[in-house]
C-alpha cells in the first residue's frame, strides 16, 4: 500500500524548482519591474526592490494613442504606437495567409493522388531545416532587386507566410488524415460538392490544428527579428526590430525599453490564451465506429 | 424511382480488377442485398451506384438515364454507412438536416421533415445531442435517419448492423423490416452475413469475386443454388459436402462413399440421366436440417462427436467414415456423444455437385 501514497520529495528536488522557476519568471520580473520605474531609480545604486511604481514609461511608448495630454512628454515619438500597428498587421494578415493557404495544400497532399506527392510533402518538411539565417541574404537581394518589396509591409508579410507555412502544412496534414474519409463520403452523398465537404465538414474538425498552427505562426510572425531588421525600412518597422534600433550610441532609455518589451508580449499571451481555447481533443469523437 | 441497370460495369484499382465486366438489375422497388464473402466486390459494387467510385468501363442507367459520369448529388441516392459516419460538430438535427440545408430548402420545410423522420426512429429525445453522447445503436439511427429525411429514390445501406452487438442487430433487422414494407423506395442491401440477407432480401444477389454467383428469392436460393459456393454460403450451419460417386443397380441410382450408400430421388436421378459427360464422381450436399432421427427415406449411420446445445435447436458435429457432418436436430432429443445411430435423410433435399465444375446438377 506504501507505493500508493504521495513520494516525499526530497529537499533537493524543491530547490532545483525554485531555481527553475527563478530561471525562467525572473528576467521577466525584471523587466516588469525596469517598466515601472523612473530611469533615476533604474541607474540609482541604491535601487531597491522598494520604488514608487508609475506607468511614465508605458505613457511615453504609446504616446500617440494617449486621450490625454502627458505632462512629462515634451514631444511625442511616435516610432514606437507605428510599430505596434505595424507588428499587428504583419503578425494577423500572415497568420490569416498562412492558415488559408496552409489548410487547402494540406488537404489536397493528403487526400489527392498526384505524381510528386510524397516529394512535396517530404520537401516542406527540408524547407523548415534551413536555418532562417541562411535565407536571410538571398530573401533581402530578392526582395529589394527583384520584387522590389523591401521596406513594405506587404514584403514582410510574404517572407513570413513563406516560412511558416511548410511547418504548418505538415502540421495540418497530420490533423486532416485524421478525419475519417466517409465524413467526406457521407457529405457527397448528402449533396455537397468539394469546396462544401472542405468548409462545413473538414475545417469545423480540425479546428484544434488551426489553432495550434495560428499560435505557432502568429507568435513567430511576431517575435521575428532577422528577416524583418533586414526588410523593413524607418516606417514598416516591427516591434522587435524599433527596440533593437532604440539602443543608440547616444541614448538608452532603459524604462521605455523594458515597458514596450512588456506590451511586446502581451499580444501574444492574449493570442494564445483565445487560441488554444479551440483546442479540443477528441473532436472527431463520435463520428465512426472505432 | 428508376430501375437501376448495370451494364458490363468494370472496376480496376491499378492493375487488380476488382469487378469483371458486370451485368445487373434492381427493379423498381424492390430490396436488393448483395452479400457475399469479403472482397467479393460488392461493397465496391455499392460505392459504384453511389458514385463515391468511378467505373473503369460499361454504363450504369437509371430507367434509360447513364448515370456513370454523374456526381453522388446528382444521382438521387441516400446511403446509410457501415460505421455511421455521422458529422461530429453537428447536433443530431443538423446532422439529419445537412442534405435539406445544402439544398437551401426553407427552414420550415426542413423543421418538419427532421421530426418526422425522427418520430418514426424513435430519436426525437436525441436531436439536440452530438454523436459522440450517443450509444453504438442510435448512432445507427441517425445515420439511417439522415438518409430518410433526404427523401431520395434509392436508398443504400452498406453493412448497416455489422458494428451492433447480435442483439441489437435482430432488433435493428426488423425494424429494417419493417421501414422496407413502409418505404416504397429502390433498397440496395450490402452484407456478409447470410441471415441478414434471407430475412431482409426480396431479392438476393450472391457475389463471389466480383461475379455474381445467382440472384433471385431467399428461398429459391436456399433450396435450389446453382453451386457449391452459394449452398455452402445460404443456410447456418452450413451444408455438408461429401465427396461420393454414382452406381447403378437394379436401374436405380445410388450414390455410394465411405460410411454411406444412398439412393437419389427419382428427379435427381433423371437430372444425371440426362447428362451426356458420363459422371461418375460427385460431391453430395446436405443440410444439416435434412437430416433427423425419424426412421423415414435413407438410413445414415453417424457417430457424433460433439454436440452443440443452442436452445431449442442443437447442432451435432458427426463423423461419416472420416467425413464431418453436421446435423440439426429438436434439442429434445439428447445424443449421447460418441453414439452411433442410424438418421434418416430427406432425399428429395439431397444436392449432387459436379466437383470439377462445382456447379449443382
Amino acid at each position: 500500500m506504501s507505493t500508493l501514497q504521495p513520494k516525499r520529495q526530497s529537499p533537493a528536488f524543491y530547490a532545483l524548482l525554485v531555481a527553475l522557476i527563478v530561471m525562467s519568471v525572473g528576467p521577466i520580473m525584471l523587466m516588469f519591474t525596469t517598466s515601472l520605474r523612473l530611469n533615476v531609480d533604474i541607474m540609482s545604486d541604491s535601487s531597491s526592490l522598494f520604488f514608487m511604481p508609475t506607468i511614465r514609461n508605458y505613457e511615453t511608448a504609446l504616446c500617440d494613442f494617449l486621450w490625454y495630454e502627458a505632462a512629462h512628454i515634451d514631444y511625442c515619438d511616435k516610432t514606437f504606437g507605428r510599430a505596434l500597428i505595424n507588428s499587428l498587421i504583419v503578425a494577423t494578415v500572415s497568420t490569416f495567409l498562412t492558415l488559408t493557404i496552409g489548410c487547402m495544400a494540406a488537404y489536397a497532399l493528403v487526400r489527392f493522388r498526384f505524381m510528386g506527392r510524397d516529394t512535396v510533402s517530404m520537401t516542406t518538411l527540408l524547407m523548415r531545416m534551413v536555418p532562417p539565417a541562411v535565407l536571410l541574404v538571398p530573401v533581402f537581394g530578392i526582395w529589394s532587386f527583384q520584387f522590389g518589396i523591401d521596406g513594405t509591409l506587404a514584403g514582410l508579410v510574404l517572407a513570413y507566410v513563406a516560412l511558416n507555412l511548410p511547418f504548418v502544412i505538415w502540421i495540418l496534414q497530420s490533423f486532416i488524415s485524421q478525419v475519417p474519409i466517409q465524413l467526406e463520403e457521407a457529405a457527397r452523398m448528402d449533396g455537397a460538392g468539394p469546396f462544401q465537404v472542405f468548409f462545413l465538414v473538414v475545417l469545423p474538425l480540425i479546428k484544434p490544428g488551426l489553432a495550434a498552427a495560428s499560435i505557432f505562426t502568429f507568435r513567430i510572425a511576431w517575435n521575428e527579428f532577422l528577416i524583418g531588421n533586414a526588410l523593413a525600412d524607418r516606417d514598416s518597422r516591427t516591434v522587435p526590430v524599433t527596440i533593437v534600433n532604440s539602443i543608440t550610441e547616444f541614448n538608452l532609455d532603459w524604462g521605455v525599453v523594458m515597458a514596450t518589451g512588456m506590451l511586446l508580449a502581451v499580444p501574444p499571451i492574449l493570442f494564445t490564451f483565445v487560441a488554444s481555447r479551440q483546442i479540443i481533443t477528441g473532436m472527431t469523437a463520435g463520428a465512426v465506429k472505432g | 424511382m428508376p430501375r437501376i441497370v448495370f451494364d458490363k460495369v468494370e472496376k480496376s484499382f491499378g492493375s487488380v480488377n476488382v469487378l469483371p465486366p458486370l451485368d445487373l438489375t434492381f427493379e423498381t422497388g424492390e430490396f436488393t442485398v448483395l452479400v457475399g464473402p469479403s472482397g467479393c466486390g460488392k461493397s465496391t459494387t455499392l460505392r459504384i451506384l453511389a458514385g463515391l467510385e468511378t467505373v473503369s468501363g460499361g454504363e450504369i442507367y437509371f430507367d434509360d438515364r447513364p448515370i456513370s459520369k454523374l456526381e453522388p448529388k446528382q444521382r438521387d441516392i441516400a446511403m446509410v454507412f457501415q460505421d455511421y459516419a455521422l458529422y461530429p460538430h453537428m447536433n443530431i438535427a443538423q446532422n439529419m438536416s445537412f442534405a435539406l440545408r445544402l439544398g437551401k430548402r426553407p427552414k420550415s420545410e426542413i423543421t418538419a421533415k427532421v421530426n418526422e423522420v425522427a418520430e418514426t426512429l424513435n430519436i426525437r429525445h436525441l436531436l439536440d445531442r452530438k454523436p459522440a453522447e450517443l450509444s453504438g445503436g442510435q448512432r445507427q439511427r441517425v445515420a439511417m435517419g439522415r438518409a430518410l429525411t433526404r427523401d431520395a429514390s434509392t436508398f443504400l445501406f452498406d453493412e448497416p448492423l455489422s458494428n451492433l452487438d447480435a442483439k441489437l442487430r435482430a432488433k435493428m433487422r426488423t425494424e429494417l423490416a419493417e421501414m422496407r414494407e413502409a418505404l416504397d423506395k429502390n433498397m440496395v442491401y450490402v452484407t456478409h452475413d447470410q441471415v441478414e440477407a434471407m430475412t431482409l432480401g426480396e431479392r438476393i444477389v450472391v457475389m463471389k469475386d466480383g461475379v455474381v454467383q445467382q440472384q433471385g428469392s431467399p428461398e429459391e436460393l436456399f433450396k435450389r443454388p446453382v453451386n457449391m459456393f452459394v449452398a455452402g454460403f445460404l443456410g447456418s450451419p452450413t451444408t455438408n459436402f461429401i465427396a461420393g460417386h454414382l452406381t447403378e443397380a437394379d436401374g436405380a441410382l445410388r450414390v455410394q462413399g465411405t460410411g454411406f450408400d444412398l439412393p437419389l430421388a427419382p428427379e435427381l436421378a433423371a437430372r444425371v440421366r440426362d447428362r451426356s459427360d458420363g459422371l461418375r464422381d460427385v460431391v453430395v450436399g446436405i443440410r444439416p436440417s435434412s437430416i433427423g432421427l425419424e426412421p423415414t427415406g435413407a438410413q445414415l449411420e453417424l457417430t457424433t462427436k460433439v454436440s452443440e446445445y443452442l436452445g431449442s435447436q442443437s447442432v451435432l458435429v458427426t463423423h461419416c467414415g472420416d467425413q464431418e457432418i453436421l446435423v440439426e436436430l429438436e434439442s429434445s432429443d439428447r445424443i449421447q456423444t460418441g453414439s452411433t445411430l442410424s438418421y434418416g435423410v430427406n432425399l428429395s433435399e439431397l444436392m449432387l455437385f459436379d466437383p470439377k465444375t462445382e456447379q449443382r446438377i
